[in-house]
């Protein structure tokens, strides 16, 4: 028994589902990824605004501040409110990071070196399905949910007001975001995000979808609250939105999960628009790192692009995003839907791989 | 079908990130504001009471600590201007130009203050940092003049209290000519700026009948479209002297009230630089009488928030009888809840924060 357990252990199977759920596409990955990125974050604004930001904690440039701050929200103490709803304002600072990180379980992020016949997916990614682009569109609307539950939860007037933009602003981006990709569904005939990247090898979709590509880099912010959509979360109006009661190590995962759905919305695009892990050979790199460079490289200049909205714009009114969603983005990816299918319909196989392959 | 919504009633501060030690108290239907009701006196300090328990000379930092933290000058030139003219005494040309040079530079910081208050209410960091830096400038002009950054206490009855240290005029003139450069810099960011245009273009509108109606005073009675300033209208010290034009705005809303301060910066600018040319030597304070005959008086001064007054009766002891502040965030207090009726939720911060409310200088 014990020898069982042991030899299961050691077996490569396990040691390769082990590596990738813990260390690549996985947890560590991820958190690294948002460390960096809530630092990379407070650097690059702070280079915008004049100010020099995090100086003095860490090795190089008060790398480590993020680490120091997530400590002392942890010491802090949990505090629920006491006519709050205990479970579900307990429930959502769990289910938001678990849930932020599932949606990257499912999205490729480069060919699987060390692949020698074994089961498993021919890519560095925790579960491989066909599915994937229908799976990750569905966790990211679970999230909304979990906002107006905890804005709910919480009993405090500015919670449910924040829960209730939110609720609003999920019409705003919804409806665009699937239209347009619904685009590149039609090009390349497949939920699959691997074969979606595979089929860009020669162009990218961002060249030949580019109104798709507007359309969904906004939506996605909006989705994210990212700066001028961040009307969930208005400080000067709702004191913070929907998190507003929560404290201590409850805000750090709440906080978190919206970095890990940032990570998970930058390589979503990346997959989707930017090609993928395809890129120029990278000199003194092996072709199968270089991938991985190249994905992890977009997924950096995406990450910045959706930061740098918070540097240089205000604020909207929900009222004028529902309406540039409606009005804008729609109609957009509408054309957008309208022009692949009328490729189609003309045969350009350059611009359809579903139909060159 | 009969059944009626009941409005929710909200209570926005004294702790929230946008009021300052204000309440407000707001009624909601959905995303819309139906009345907002002010609710003042988290600061009171009961200034006016404290001043008549002081001799006149104490009384000079009391009563700047009712608005010392933006705009220090403009709330403490108008005391020992009051008392002046109670004794009849003229104060020296050179005290008169530091005077205007320290009330307009504190004008230029204040109004940088109102510029970041107003990019932070739409959630606009970057400006915010932006002036809050190049506020910095200019306090340390004043900490260079006066030895303090915010609460100078600089002008005293008869006088100012300390001479232009050296190296000041060309450091200020460094300074300033930055600043105008920045000034670029913002119109690019933020005036220009197609999100901030439409956050704030169009909304709370007030037309200039209804700002006189209200007694609006100071930059947010010129965004509205009336031409009124106290330099201009009754000059005091050598305003008359000055050459500067007042900005007058005609789409009365927040974008103006943000515009008209840009636009003053500017020609303090101009005043500053002009006063700092012509500045004439002499001595900077004059001799004054131990104590005020028995009378009364009345000073008014344009400070950044607009007009300044100081009403004084003295019976002819060491301590005023009754000294009378009239502040005029108080008077743009009134028209908050009259710009906050039916508008979004959305829209009250940018409403109050642009008619640049300070609640200690309301409360008093």
């Amino acid at each position: 028994m014990l020898m069982d357990i042991l030899a299961f252990l050691t077996s490569p199977r396990f040691i390769e589902a082990f590596l990738r759920v813990i260390v690549f596409p996985g947890t560590l990955f991820t958190l690294l990824y948002a460390i960096l990125a809530v630092w990379g974050e407070r650097k690059l604004h702070a280079r915008v605004h004049l100010r020099i930001g995090p100086l003095h904690i860490g090795p190089i440039m008060g790398l480590f501040q993020v680490i120091a701050d997530f400590v002392k929200l942890v010491q802090k103490e949990i505090i629920v409110p006491r006519a709050a709803h205990r479970f579900i304002y307990n429930f959502v600072p769990l289910a938001a990071p678990i849930l932020a990180a599932m949606s990257f379980a499912f999205i490729p992020c480069a060919p699987y070196p060390f692949y020698y016949g074994r089961p498993g997916p021919p890519y560095w990614v925790i579960y491989y399905t066909d599915l994937s682009l229908l799976v990750v569109l569905a966790l990211f609307s679970l999230r909304p949910l979990l906002m107006i539950g905890a804005g709910w939860a919480s009993n405090n007037k500015y919670s449910t007001l924040g829960a209730l933009r939110a609720a609003l602003q999920l019409f705003a981006y919804e409806v665009p975001l699937i239209i347009a990709l619904a685009g590149i569904v039609i090009a390349v005939g497949t939920f699959d995000l691997a074969r979606i990247a595979e089929s860009q090898l020669v162009v990218w979709f961002i060249l030949t979808q580019p109104l798709g590509f507007i359309v969904a880099l906004i939506a996605m912010m909006a989705e994210l609250g990212r700066r001028p959509f961040d009307i969930p979360l208005a400080e000067q109006e709702v004191v913070f939105g929907w998190p507003t009661e929560y404290t201590g190590a409850q805000f750090a995962l709440v906080m978190m999960s919206e970095y890990l759905d940032l990570c998970a919305v930058s390589a979503l695009i990346t997959i989707l628009y930017l090609g993928g892990w395809y890129g120029p050979v990278v000199p003194f790199l092996p072709p199968q790192a270089s991938y991985v460079f190249w994905f992890l490289f977009k997924v950096a200049v995406l990450t910045i692009i959706i930061m740098l909205g918070r540097a240089v714009f205000p604020r909207l009114r929900i009222d004028q995003l529902l309406k540039a969603g409606w009005t804008w983005l729609i109609p957009l990816a509408l054309l957008q839907v309208i022009i692949v299918l009328l490729e189609v319909d003309a045969n350009m196989s350059w611009c359809i791989p579903a139909i060159a392959g | 079908m009969g059944s009626k919504v009941e409005a929710m009633t909200l209570s926005m501060g004294p702790q929230h990130p946008i009021t300052g030690h204000f309440r407000f108290i707001l009624e909601i239907d959905g995303d819309i504001v139906l009345k907002l009701e002010p609710d003042i006196g988290y600061t009171h300090r009961g200034i006016e009471k404290v001043a008549e328990y002081r001799t006149y000379i104490q009384n000079l930092p009391v009563v700047e600590r009712v608005n010392s933290y933006c705009d220090s000058m403009g709330t403490l030139l108008g005391y020992p201007r009051v008392l002046e003219e109670l004794m009849g005494i003229e104060v020296p040309e050179r005290a008169k130009y530091l005077r205007v040079i320290a009330a307009e530079l504190n004008r230029i910081a204040s109004h940088l203050y109102a510029i970041c208050l107003v990019a932070i209410s739409t959630g606009f960091e970057t400006m915010l940092m932006w002036t809050i830096n190049d506020r910095e400038l200019i306090l340390d002009l004043l900490e260079m003049l006066t030895g303090q950054r915010i609460t100078l206490t600089y002008p005293t009855v008869g006088g100012v209290r300390y001479d232009l240290p050296q190296a000041f005029k060309e450091e200020a003139l460094k300074r300033l000519s930055y600043l105008e450069r920045r000034l670029e810099d913002y119109r690019k960011m933020m005036l220009e700026n197609h999100t901030f245009k439409m956050r704030t273009q169009g909304v709370g509108v007030l037309k200039p009948s209804d700002a006189i109606r209200l007694g609006i005073v100071g930059p947010n009675l010129r965004a509205s479209g009336v031409k009124a300033d106290v330099r201009k209208d009754e000059p005091y010290e050598v305003y008359d002297r000055m050459d500067f034009e007042i900005p007058v705005l005609k789409n009365w809303d927040c974008y103006d009230r943000a515009l008209i301060r840009a636009l003053e910066i500017e020609q303090s600018i101009r005043i500053v630089k002009q006063a700092l040319k012509e500045l004439p030597e002499g001595p900077i304070r004059a001799r004054i009488p131990p104590l005020p005959p028995k009378g009364e008086a009345y000073s008014r001064v344009e400070a950044a928030r607009g007009e300044f007054g100081y009403y004084l009766v003295s019976d002819g002891k060491d301590k005023p009888y009754r000294l009378r502040i009239v502040s005029p965030s108080f008077r743009n207090l009134i028209a908050l809840p009259f710009l906050c009726r039916n508008v979004p939720l959305a829209d009250v911060p940018i409403i109050y924060i642009s008619l640049d409310l300070i609640p200690l200088d309301v409360d008093r």
